[in-house]
């Protein structure tokens, strides 16, 4: 198994007096609460955690996220950019630039070829959704969203493959007559990653057999996503999988002893307790978000008398939307969060042990996306842990052996 | 041929629209906005005493089928010129409100020779303000406590209550939104080419607004107005964006007064 660290430096320091009264920590929030003094400490001290990684032999990730204290990463290829030219070994992984959000794949495919040609080659490419709050920061159609999000990717993987002059592209929502990028990528072919938890999609990522990573779902979440991608390539008629094709993020934090790893760990929290608020237009009232039988019960303010509540769980795909499944998580303590999967905190050996058994229960992957700083976690705590995990848990993790799944 | 306010289904070349039909008289075909209306609207019946009314459901609202390559509002304004081109009419009153406003005022600028007058209720639809002002409160970004607060005159007695609605009706509000999120997310409800276009509109036009309109204030309204030539303006008392369900009765009359006078 592969490790992967990401941070997605979110910016924690807003009153909380502020974040109470806010509908809204996300999208809507002034930015005059960011401060671009404290934004250029957290970047820095982000860019020497990854560093720091490439030094352990950890890979690195970096996501996008827009417009709120989640994430000061609206501009993921800026920071891959970075990363190519100042680590030196791991490999870089871009989950991703939110390719339904941006009007140009072609220029994607510049950004993301120049920065596998100054890596020599480290380059991985990662495909997320978006959804939520970024459809009105990025002020594009929720609707049509998927629709873009594939054409977008298809249109970007063959500007990165087509080696012969200029293609002509003219799709449903991107024409461009004359695609030829220079530098073409160093590698030939750019391993794609998708993250997502609805099967629909998760099929489709299986019959390209992209990596599918799925972010904080549990057990249950990620058997049965994994599931569809599988399923999804019998039916095609395609080679099975091995656990190389599958990954899971989760929040990590480890310790000298039980008692660091899960005091520091439940700094994590964080992003579950806070960062999540969103105002019910950027969420459960969001045109798209759900079937219109399921989105139309998120208008009501109480439940339906003797019925269940408005509960958007996709009865269509048969999970939670993404906003759902965070919803859920609010709130959450440590032991919680352990119990659910979503979490693996504690000394060296049992943050192992927590691992391999999710791994076993889950039936294999091959790569942990591993979100290993946010909220009030400080630099220092990060870089031990760091250097814990790094030392002491990923040796044992590459002893894994890949499996068909 | 129904007349009873019944729902029937139409089909206009390769799409059911679900259709309220209702009265006897003078076709008046009307364009509903953000949503349908039911076919027992006050509206729709007090308008269908002195006409008959056609009221679709455009495609993807209510039970209307919307085919996955029809969403824009190009789309829209074909599916309509060719179910007007249908009529048996020589000639029919177009009555378009809020977003079927918009649709009305691009059919009867593209066009006019099979329409004998056009009735605009708080249309949407042109570009006015300077780039940083936005005309129409945009209905999907902003909390919907603004959006109803800014929609009705009076909130309390005529805003939907989403509890008491049934659950097929919630189904239709969700699926309407969803379609007007499609046709009107960007430009956000406005078409930059119309306003240069409105121009050609050579009808008897009557522009009705809400005077407690919040979405598109009557100010909006006063200079789409004048961008039709000879169109006549008029504000409907305590109503908001909605007067066709907040002042049935006003905006019918108005409407059917305008519709039964002498051509000028």
């Amino acid at each position: 198994m592969e490790a992967w660290w990401m941070c997605e430096v979110p910016y924690p320091h807003v009153p909380k007096a502020v974040l109470d009264e806010a509908d809204s920590v996300r999208a809507s929030l002034p930015n005059r609460y960011c401060d671009p003094r404290i934004a250029a400490d957290l970047f820095e001290e982000a860019i020497d955690e990854y560093l720091l990684c490439d030094e352990m032999g950890l890979n690195v990730c970096a996501t996008e996220h827009h417009a709120g204290i989640n994430s000061l990463l609206g501009a993921n290829p800026m920071l891959v950019g970075i990363l190519a030219r100042q680590t030196r070994k791991a490999r870089i992984l871009s989950l991703g630039t939110l390719v339904s959000l941006r009007r140009e794949p072609v220029r994607v495919a510049e950004e993301y070829a120049t920065a596998d040609v100054i890596s020599r080659g480290r380059l991985e490419l990662g495909f997320v959704k978006s959804g939520g709050t970024e459809m009105a920061s990025a002020n594009v159609n929720p609707i049509n969203n998927i629709e873009r999000y594939w054409e977008a990717i298809d249109l970007i993987a063959k500007a990165l493959s087509h080696q012969d002059g200029p293609f002509s592209w003219e799709g449903k929502h991107f024409t461009h007559r004359h695609v030829n990028i220079w530098p073409r990528p160093w590698q030939k072919q750019l391993r794609m990653w998708a993250a997502t938890g609805d099967p629909h999609t998760a099929a489709e990522v299986g019959r390209r057999g992209m990596v599918h990573t799925l972010v904080l779902r549990g057990p249950e979440g990620t058997r049965r996503a994994y599931a569809a991608y599988r399923n999804a390539r019998a039916e095609a008629g395609l080679p099975p999988a091995s656990s190389e094709s599958f990954a899971y993020s989760a929040f990590v934090c480890v310790g000298d002893t039980e008692e660091e790893g899960r005091r520091v760990g439940e700094k994590l929290l964080w992003f579950l307790n806070t960062s999540l608020k969103s105002a019910p237009q950027y969420a459960r009232l969001l045109p798209g978000t759900a079937p219109p039988h399921v989105a139309g019960q998120a208008w009501r303010t109480r439940p339906k008398p003797a019925a269940v509540g408005p509960d958007l769980v996709n009865a269509e795909k048969g999970v939670a939307t993404a906003s759902a499944n965070a919803r859920k998580l609010v709130s959450i303590t440590v032991e919680e969060a352990m119990a659910q999967g979503i979490l693996f905190a504690g000394n060296p050996d049992n943050v192992f042990a927590q691992i391999k058994q999710f791994h076993d229960d889950v039936g294999g992957f091959g790569h942990l996306t591993m979100i290993g700083r946010t909220g009030f976690m400080t630099h220092a705590e990060s870089e031990k842990s760091i250097r814990l995990f790094g030392r002491e848990v990923l040796p044992r993790l590459k002893e894994i052996e890949r499996v068909t799944v | 041929m129904k007349v009873d306010g019944s729902i029937a289904a139409v089909r206009v070349r390769d799409i059911d629209l679900e259709v309220v039909r209702r009265g006897t008289g003078r076709t008046i075909l009307f364009l509903h906005g953000f949503h349908t209306l039911e076919p027992e609207a006050p509206f729709l019946e007090l308008l269908s005493r002195k006409a008959f009314v056609l009221a679709p459901s455009h495609p993807g609202f209510g039970a209307s089928a919307r085919p996955d390559d029809f969403e824009t509002v190009y789309d829209l304004v074909h599916l309509y010129r060719e179910l007007i081109d249908s009529l048996p009419d020589d000639k029919i009153t177009l009555v378009g409100a809020s977003f079927g406003g918009w649709l009305a005022a691009e059919i009867a600028a593209s066009c006019p020779h099979r329409l004998e007058r056009l009735v605009l209720i708080s249309p949407l639809g042109i570009k006015l303000s300077d780039r940083e002002t936005p005309d129409i409160l945009d209905v999907f970004n902003n909390h919907p406590d603004v959006v109803r607060r800014l929609s009705w005159h009076d909130p309390e007695r005529s805003a939907p209550d989403f509890d008491a609605l049934s659950d097929e009706a919630l189904t239709r509000h969700a699926r309407n939104r969803d379609a007007l999120c499609l046709y009107g997310w960007e430009p956000y409800m406005y078409n930059p080419r119309l306003k240069r276009w409105l121009g050609r509109i050579a009808l008897p036009t009557l522009v009705l607004w809400g005077a407690s309109d919040g979405v598109v204030t009557p100010a909006y309204g006063r200079a789409y107005a004048a961008h039709i030539p000879g169109a006549r303006f008029e504000l409907i008392d305590r109503a908001g964006h909605h007067p066709e369900i907040e002042q049935p009765d006003a905006l019918a009359d108005r409407i059917l007064d305008f519709v039964t006078s002498e051509m000028p």
